[in-house]
């Protein structure tokens, strides 16, 4: 069943867009846009969930979203009135839906009554607008969208009439060939305007002979969509009486002639146990008329019968929103296997698959979808396959370039306007691919306001959480990254920053407390801060923190600044009690871990008693690298650009001597760790002690380190290539890149030279 | 591949039947090695490598397939014959092992084998290097070729491992 995993996989997707977009709406609406389309936005959004995740059978799911969805109808009809506290409810509502959603995702079961409370007030909500009404009188609560035939017994006037039809069925006449037939029976909302009753007919046709119903409810929406003049059933009916004729039986749907659809076929005798079972569960599918059908060829029926199997593949939530199109795929196979066979089986079938267009496709759904269809899913391998491409394309385009001298720029000058234009069009292009991979970042920015909220609750602190610049771009895996730290330092900011209401009052502050989460473009480099109004950093007790856990020495000072820079030490945690939000100590040291990971840096500002700012400094992409290109012994080695502090000449630098024979470079005043790379990788390098260079580079922690190496050859840029993919992880490399002449430069890792160094001293 | 002096009856249907293997045979100075053909995706000449640090003597480097980074393997090294002194007559066979795809240094490559499974022999007990590294022996015109075991091949490749 992949295609059904398919299926999920996209209607996963599709949810946390939708969620997504539920709480930006919500956002709105808080802010008091309580427009029409606001709310339209929104119900579709559920609906759309609710559909999908009966398509799969996820049924908490459905049960909870439609408690939502019909609070959300009546929202719409105006029945209930968009007060601040149903607002609270639905958001709150809005966040049991995700955990339904993720729930089911990842297999995990949520207690059975998860969300009960809500449901509850939803009904209650409901309910009492129903009391209000006085129309249907019907509890709403009870009439639950599975929909149960209910009997009829059709006999009931026939019974008192003594019918010589039933008698003559009852002691079967040898001689006479007994009729079958089967009729269905569609009746049309006019056959109801005018006060006729389908069981009235019934009783009429059970006057003729052996009967039996059997009705298709396939198509009852659920209650939220009910229309109550709608007609959402129809019945197939097999007669089975001697001498009975077409005639006869037209003859009782005389009075609702041209107010239904109906169908009247004679069936052989051996044939009257073939009804189909199969059948009815294909019901929601959009086909001409009956009339049609009839008509078509053998070709044109199995054509027909191609698009109702891909029916159900191109729609899935639509046939799922039928309690009968519980496995649509599965019937329609077992469908076109009985029918294909011979055209007069599918004559005889044909009536139940030619359904008109299920009721089930809401209106607003559609037109939706069509104004939404500015996107399209791609698998992210193949985009990554072309950046990749697209990479080789421009080191190569640059491998050209560098291969002009002057001798040939002045004798072929077409062939250097044409690289110019190429050179042009391939920056270009990987421009245009690169801003495919990037997302906004509202896709993580969207994730706070819950947890805001969440940790607001907790702690009875009131905050308000402003989110600033969400459309700005990263690339997609700098915003997979991104997703933890930033949670871990919304979070500390909620924490820790924000003060409690009577706190705040003393201080002369609002009460509420505010976040803002703001995102930015600043060169190469995406911005994002963390910003709170709150106490700021406590540095006394971070320092006294620090000392206790030996994090700092008792007898260093550090500024005000490294201060503020030990939140992110490891093990280091300043809240006095360990509560469940934060405090356990992880969570700042891996919010830098993290960032450092990806490229980026953190940054934190306290001012006491007004607010700490957090900025992360993100890489807009990467794929793609600045580097140093360094030669060590004969080998290419390319540095990080971003981690190069600067480069000196060996002649020109300071380098002093320290008891374990090793060596350290003074710069202003600072002493350095020295790293030869030719000794450190092991190779022979002929070059003489003072041409070659120092690059002292900033490792993690702003730890600086120097790296001697034979020659600098320039800077370019870079794609990074995994070493990982076919060997394994080599100590002091980060990967490799494939260089314009076609050779495989290594990729220095600064942080873990440094850190082995650190373990090789410690041994 | 005519330079490589490959045969071309690799279409001989007769002999590969379910219970033959087709091996591309190669040479280490005057010794034979052979690996399952299905395993080789490319057979091409040295051309250089960039050394990778901190890895045993048998790591050659790395090399770019494609835009690929692919390492080399010096299998004279690997059997604790000291490095291979390569040249431009000398070749690189890429396989693949696993997921992974892999080059394997070597001084010519000399044929391609068909040989039935029930003819290939254990490796005799004894040095330890053989036994890991081979997975059996066959004889072809009375010549003996080792069967590499390329996942032993491969392993081990960090300097402290």
């Amino acid at each position: 069943m992949s295609d059904l995993d398919d299926f999920k996989a996209t209607y996963f997707d599709e949810c946390s867009e939708l969620l997504t977009e539920l709480e930006e709406q919500f956002a709105a609406i808080e802010a008091g846009e309580r427009d029409a389309d606001r709310l339209n936005a929104v119900f579709r959004a559920i609906h759309s969930i609710k559909g999908g995740a009966g398509a799969f059978g996820f049924s908490a799911l459905v049960g909870f979203a439609h408690a939502y969805e019909t609070l959300l109808d009546y929202v719409r009809d105006g029945r209930i009135e968009m007060s601040d506290d149903v607002v609270t409810l639905c958001i709150r509502a809005n966040d049991i839906v995700a955990d339904h959603v993720k729930a089911v995702q990842t297999g995990d079961a949520l207690p059975a009554d998860y969300g009960m409370d809500e449901k509850v007030r939803f009904d209650t909500l409901a309910r009492g607008d129903a009391a209000e009404d006085d129309e249907g009188g019907e509890p709403l609560d009870e009439f639950d969208i599975e929909f149960v035939p209910v009997m009829v017994n059709f006999d009931a006037v026939a019974d008192v009439d003594e019918d010589p039809a039933n008698d003559a069925f009852d002691a079967p006449p040898m001689t006479a060939e007994p009729g079958h037939w089967e009729i269905n029976f569609r009746p049309h909302q006019a056959l109801y305007a005018r006060a006729n009753d389908p069981l009235l007919l019934f009783r009429e046709l059970a006057a003729l002979g052996e009967m039996s119903v059997r009705a298709i409810v396939g198509d009852i929406p659920p209650l939220s969509d009910f229309e109550p003049f709608a007609v959402y059933c129809s019945w197939e009916i097999t007669l089975i009486a001697p001498a009975l004729t077409e005639a006869m039986i037209r003859e009782v749907f005389e009075f609702v002639d041209g107010d239904c659809d109906i169908s009247v076929l004679q069936l052989g005798a051996d044939l009257a146990f073939d009804i189909p079972e199969a059948a009815p569960a294909a019901a929601p599918v959009a086909e001409p008329g009956l009339s049609d059908l009839l008509a078509l060829a053998d070709d044109e029926v199995e054509a027909l019968l191609d698009f109702a199997l891909e029916a159900p593949a191109a729609a899935p939530p639509v046939a799922a929103e039928d309690p009968a199109g519980e496995a649509p795929a599965l019937s329609f196979a077992a469908l076109a296997e009985t029918i294909k066979p011979s055209a007069p089986a599918v004559a005889r079938r044909a009536p139940e698959v030619l359904k008109p267009v299920a009721p089930a496709a809401d209106p607003d759904d559609t037109g939706a979808r069509s104004v939404g269809v500015q996107s399209i899913r791609v698998d992210l391998d193949k985009v990554d396959r072309v950046v990749n491409m697209v990479g080789e394309l421009v080191i190569t385009q640059s491998m050209l370039t560098q291969q002009m001298d002057e001798t040939l720029r002045a004798r072929y000058t077409e062939l250097v306007r044409g690289l110019e234009v190429l050179a042009q069009t391939t920056r270009g292009l990987q421009d245009s691919v690169m801003a495919i991979r990037a997302q906004p970042v509202k896709s993580v920015f969207s994730r706070m306001p819950r947890l805001v909220r969440e940790l607001a609750q907790k702690t009875g602190k009131k905050i308000k959480l402003e989110t600033i610049g969400e459309n700005t771009e990263i690339d997609k895996t700098v915003i997979e990254q991104l997703s933890d730290p930033l949670t871990h330092m919304v979070r500390n900011s909620a924490d820790h920053g924000i003060e409690t209401p009577d706190k705040r009052a003393a201080r002369g502050k609002g009460e509420i407390g505010t976040i803002r989460l703001s995102a930015e473009q600043a060169g190469g480099n995406i911005l994002i801060i963390v910003e709170d109004d709150g106490g700021g950093i406590n540095r006394e007790r971070v320092l006294a923190v620090a000392r206790d856990k030996g994090i700092v020495a008792p007898d260093v000072n550090p500024s005000d600044e490294q201060i503020d820079q030990l939140i992110f030490a490891p093990g280091f945690s300043t809240a006095s009690e360990v509560s469940d939000i934060s405090g356990r100590g992880v969570g700042m040291d891996v919010v830098l871990s993290n960032i450092k990971k990806i490229g980026g840096s953190v940054h934190v500002r306290s001012w006491t008693g007004k607010g700490t700012r957090m900025t992360l400094r993100l890489p807009l992409t990467l794929a793609v690298l600045d580097v140093m290109l360094v030669k060590v012994g004969d080998s290419p080695y390319v540095v990080p650009l971003s981690s190069i502090v600067e480069t000196i000449q060996c002649s020109r630098a300071a380098f002093e001597r320290v008891p374990s024979g090793g060596k350290v470079l003074q710069v202003r005043g600072e002493y350095v760790q020295v790293i030869d790379l030719a000794e450190r990788f092991a190779l022979n390098t002929e070059t003489e002690a003072e041409n070659r260079f120092v690059v002292l580079c900033e490792a993690e922690g702003s730890h600086k380190v120097a790296l001697i190496v034979d020659d600098i050859i320039g800077q370019q840029q870079v794609v990074i290539k995994s070493l990982e993919e076919n060997f394994e992880r080599v100590d002091g490399i980060a990967g490799g890149t494939i260089l314009g002449d076609g050779n495989v430069a290594l990729i220095v890792d600064v942080q873990g030279l440094k850190t082995t160094l650190m373990h090789k001293t410690a041994a | 591949m005519e330079a490589l002096g490959l045969r071309d009856d690799i279409g001989d249907k007769t002999l590969a039947a379910h219970n033959s293997l087709q091996l591309i045979a190669f040479s280490i100075g005057e010794q034979t090695y052979g690996v399952e053909i299905t395993t080789v995706r490319e057979i091409r000449a040295w051309n250089g490598a960039t050394p990778l640090p901190n890895t045993r003597e048998f790591v050659r480097g790395v090399i770019n397939l494609r835009g690929t980074i692919v390492p080399i393997f010096d299998l004279r090294a690997r059997f604790g014959d000291g490095q291979t002194s390569p040249t431009k007559n000398h070749v690189v066979v890429v396989m693949s092992v696993g997921d992974k795809w892999v080059g394997i240094l070597v001084d010519a490559v000399s044929d391609i084998l068909t040989v039935s499974r029930d003819d290939i022999h254990n490796v005799p007990e004894g040095n330890s290097i053989d036994t890991e590294l081979l997975n059996g022996i066959v004889t072809h015109d009375s010549r003996m070729v080792g069967l590499i075991d390329l996942h032993a091949v491969v392993s081990g490749a960090k300097m402290d491992a």
